[in-house]
């Protein structure tokens, strides 16, 4: 499968294009790219450090958010009810080609 | 021998000893911070350096593959030109020379060396322990040997009730294994957590078939050719074919004790991860440090100190400014339920139980002089991510109305007009 593009908008507002491989999360793309994500649990949905922003119409066509990511996003700087995700959460799929990422800001 | 400046490369590459979680992020860290240098990254290990956190969770799981989650792709250490020697250790530090004697007799030169090799289990000493059947869990070697080993119906004795303990009893029974626990204390996680913590897991071990016995001091393992039983001090005999210690860990400090620096129990590093020798640094499991908290010297076994220091490290080498660290946070999964804590509580904290354990979701929040100093989510996060800003800022709270869940942790802070300083105002949130 070939690698999606991907647009980062990063938390001074530049954007960034890299590639997000298949066998990549979101959030290790991200991360791989030296992209300031720090990720310490390691991808699973305890920390809410790789929180990103999706756009409506992106956020809507994504799977529903588990009970521990939505506490953990709630709580988190910024939080959209539609529009914020744990990008450890969200594995490689051709539909997110092309998307773009805001990362969400430090807290 | 120059003298060393941060930020600048005196030819020679960053040695970094240990691939684990957190000589993985130092070598990542001074990439991301634009160190052009060389990186040469020794690992004890053949495979990609690997998350040990799911070996004694997801991997342990029947029908979970054997394969591990790598921290970062194969590709990812050619593609940042980081040289990872696969299977090599450090056999010795030259300071004067700036030298790493290898595993395999080669000799290499250093700019600045980091000692991040890590812990092994805590080896048991009673008779017995070096029979066939007795398993420690560090490595994902380890793992693969104990998930072979428990087969349904095997007799598994678990020495020891804390995080590793706790979660090789949870996957064993779920695997169908008899399972007993021999814990020394009176509680599991005693070290770690609150009683009603305790006796909650306590009974969710107990309803998923798990047996416990406390203040079981063992005093021998016995078997003709292989483990067969467990033997405590008041005599009891425990049946078991399979046995795992869980009794801590020690730090892997032999190198950089024979090099000089100064250890007890873990390399002695400063704020900045700095030895005794400016030129090396210690990060992770390994070192011992004054907490930025009260001061007192401690380890911290968990990735957030392995990501923390690691950072700080590579900021330092750079000559940059660190990241702020995160608040110490540990996390464990037993029988689907996750405890995830924030701070590090101390035995004589004052304890708030939020919610009620009987309906299987709650927070534990411990105050210090009246201040969050620390948070136990069980079965839910709503409470973990408000606790870390409230234990950064060293907020007080009101125990009565913390006692209340449905009063969100940040709206606990006491309305005293004369609590205005700015660290209050920043908890608000």
């Amino acid at each position: 499968m070939s690698n999606n593009k991907l647009t980062v908008v990063d938390r001074e507002g530049k954007s960034r294009d890299l590639e997000w491989e298949p066998d990549q999360t979101l959030m290790e793309a991200l991360r791989d790219n030296d992209l300031p994500v720090l990720a310490s649990c390691g991808g699973t949905a305890s920390c809410a450090t790789c929180h990103v922003f999706l756009a409506d119409e992106v956020f809507d066509t994504l799977g529903e958010r588990s009970e521990d990511e939505i506490e953990l996003l709630v709580e988190a700087e910024g939080y959209r009810e539609c529009g914020s995700r744990l990008s450890c959460q969200l594995d490689f799929t051709k539909d997110l080609d092309g998307v773009t990422v805001t990362l969400a800001p430090e807290e | 021998m120059p003298d060393l400046q941060p930020g600048i490369n005196n030819g020679q590459p960053v040695i970094i000893v240990g691939a684990g979680h957190s000589g993985v992020a130092v070598a990542a860290g001074l990439r991301t911070r634009g160190w052009v240098g060389g990186i040469l990254l020794l690992d004890g290990e053949k495979e990609t350096p690997y998350e040990r956190p799911p070996l004694s969770k997801e991997l342990l799981k029947s029908g979970a593959p054997d394969e591990s989650t790598v921290l970062r792709k194969e590709k990812f250490y050619q593609d940042k030109r980081i040289e990872r020697l696969a299977g090599i250790t450090a056999e010795a530090i030259d300071r004067q020379s700036r030298t790493v004697v290898l595993s395999d007799g080669s000799r290499r030169g250093y700019d600045r060396l980091v000692v991040a090799t890590g812990s092994r289990a805590r080896p048991l000493t009673v008779p017995g322990s070096g029979l066939p059947g007795v398993h420690a869990l560090r490595t994902r070697e380890d793992a693969l040997d104990l998930k072979r080993a428990l087969v349904a119906g095997t007799r598994v004795a678990i020495i020891g009730a804390g995080y590793i303990g706790l979660e090789v009893a949870a996957a064993a029974a779920a695997r169908g294994c008899k399972v007993t626990v021999l814990e020394l204390q009176d509680r599991v996680m005693s070290r770690v957590t609150s009683e009603p913590v305790s006796r909650f897991f306590e009974q969710l071990h107990e309803q998923n078939g798990i047996r416990f016995v406390f203040g079981a001091a063992v005093t021998a393992i016995e078997g003709q050719r292989r483990a067969e039983r467990v033997v405590t001090a008041d005599g009891t005999v425990h049946p078991a074919d399979v046995v795992l210690a869980g009794i801590g860990v020690l730090p892997n400090q032999e190198v950089a004790t024979e090099a000089g620096l100064e250890c007890r129990d873990g390399i002695l590093v400063d704020g900045e991860g700095r030895t005794s020798d400016s030129a090396i640094y210690a990060t992770g499991d390994v070192t011992r440090f004054a907490s930025p908290v009260d001061g007192t010297s401690q380890r911290l076994e968990c990735i957030q100190n392995a990501q923390a220091q690691a950072d700080r490290v590579a900021a330092h080498i750079t000559g940059q400014q660190p990241a702020e660290p995160e608040i110490p946070w540990f996390w464990t999964v037993q029988h689907g339920v996750r405890l995830q804590t924030a701070g590090v509580r101390h035995p004589d904290d004052d304890v708030i139980v939020r919610g009620t354990p009987a309906v299987g979701k709650f927070a534990v929040i411990y105050l210090r002089d009246g201040r969050l100093a620390a948070v136990d989510t069980v079965a839910g996060l709503a409470d973990f991510r408000p606790a870390k800003k409230l234990i950064a800022a060293g907020a007080l709270i009101d125990p009565a109305l913390a006692a209340d869940p449905r009063i969100p942790l940040t709206d606990t802070i006491p309305n005293d007009p004369s609590l205005t300083d700015a660290d209050l105002v920043s908890a608000r949130i």
